[in-house]
């Protein structure tokens, strides 16, 4: 470097064309005003030093200096304290960021268990809740609320001729409750007379020249359907006293009374499942 | 003498007068008291030398700290503000260095 710089000061002296150096090797060669050498030549010839109002000039840049030294200094000293207060209170920030966050790390550990809890729950409930619609649907095809079907018999029985001319050959309410409950003793599971599903609830009433089920008129032929075992139950409800009722009714007063087996019956719902007034007891 | 005196006067003068510094300038006094640091030296170096002058040392400090100034004022106005006064700072900066050597050869012979 000294070298270097030295060699830019002769080059200057002498008053050479100026060679084009790198911006940076310039930078560094090139550190004295180069005024003050030509004017200290200058000077040379004339001799004699500065005046008095050049002194002064002087003097009133270098308390200048001074003054911006001071200043900026004071300046700097003042905005310390600034700084300093930004600085604690980012510290601060970060700190209470930093608890914040692993407060909520542990409200996140907290809640991840609540939620496994809860899931293993669900997964519990969702096994009881299996079991229950299985009992519920059992329940239900018991009582009639549910649509059932399987294997069974349907019993198809009408009014007797009117050409036959014997009197009694009207199917009455009694012989189809007979036949029903002989249908239900020889082991029918459910029971649907013309589509209407008998539940406990289920009439079978006379009222003005037709028989009602469920206080719907029918009109002969009634077909009695009757879920069950389709190979037993035939003959199990001619050994009860419906099935006994029927046989004489079809021998004495040629009333139709014909029982066939079937693979495959449906039998609807009883649209009637709402208690109103009946609630277990020790409920409540 | 008359050097070192003024500059203890004004750094007084500026620590327990505490002129107000416009706020629109304020930024650029830092710029301005290294500007002028170089300028110094500069002068520093010449009077060593022997070649010291007085004009061109008023000159030069005041061109210095104006020009230094105002590069980073434009600066600000383009947005690259820091940037530049980074660079100018950069460049007054190994000025400085290679003035105080000098200086430094001139004291110590070294």
């Amino acid at each position: 470097m000294n070298g270097q710089e030295e060699g830019g000061s002769d080059r200057r002296t002498t008053t050479t064309p100026p060679t084009y150096v790198g911006l940076l090797s310039q930078v560094m060669s090139n550190t004295l005003d180069e005024d003050y050498r030509t004017v200290a030549a200058q000077r040379g010839a004339e001799g004699g030093p500065g005046s008095r109002p050049r002194r002064l000039a002087l003097a009133a840049v270098v308390v200048a200096f001074g003054v911006m030294i001071g200043v900026s200094a004071l300046k700097t000293e003042q905005d310390r304290p600034l700084a300093l207060a930004e600085r604690a209170e980012l510290v601060e920030q970060i700190h209470l960021r930093e608890q914040r966050y692993d407060e909520r790390r542990a409200t996140e550990g907290a809640v991840e268990t609540e939620v496994t809890r809860l899931q293993k729950q669900v997964a519990d409930d969702t096994s009881s809740n299996i079991t229950l619609s299985s009992r519920l649907q059992l329940l239900g095809l018991d009582a009639g609320t549910l649509a059932a079907s399987g294997p069974g018999i349907s019993v198809t029985v009408d009014n007797a001729p009117q050409s036959s001319g014997r009197t009694g050959g009207t199917i009455l309410d009694t012989d189809l409750r007979q036949l029903v409950n002989g249908l239900w003793k020889a082991g029918a599971e459910a029971i649907a007379i013309d589509g209407h599903r008998l539940s406990s609830l289920t009439s079978i009433r006379y009222a003005g020249r037709a028989i009602t089920v469920d206080y719907r008129s029918l009109t002969p032929p009634y077909v009695v359907e009757a879920i069950g075992d389709p190979d037993t139950l035939p003959a199990r409800l001619l050994e009860t006293p419906g099935g006994q009722t029927w046989l004489s009714l079809e021998a004495n007063f040629g009333i139709r009374f014909d029982t066939e087996a079937r693979d495959r019956l449906t039998v609807p719902a009883d649209p009637h499942d709402r208690l109103l007034y009946a609630e277990p007891t020790g409920s409540r | 003498m008359i050097a070192v005196v003024g500059l203890l006067l004004g750094i007084l003068a500026g620590l327990l007068l505490e002129p107000a510094v416009p706020e629109p300038l304020q930024p650029y006094l830092p710029i301005a008291v290294v500007a002028a640091l170089d300028a110094v030296f500069g002068g520093l170096r010449a009077f060593l030398d022997g070649i010291f002058d007085d004009k061109v040392f008023v000159v030069s400090f005041v061109s210095n700290v104006l020009i230094a100034a105002l590069i980073v004022y434009l600066g600000d106005q383009l947005g690259v503000g820091g940037q530049l006064s980074t660079g100018v700072i950069v460049v007054l900066g190994i000025r400085i260095f290679s003035n105080v050597a000098a200086i430094r050869r001139h004291l110590f012979h070294a």
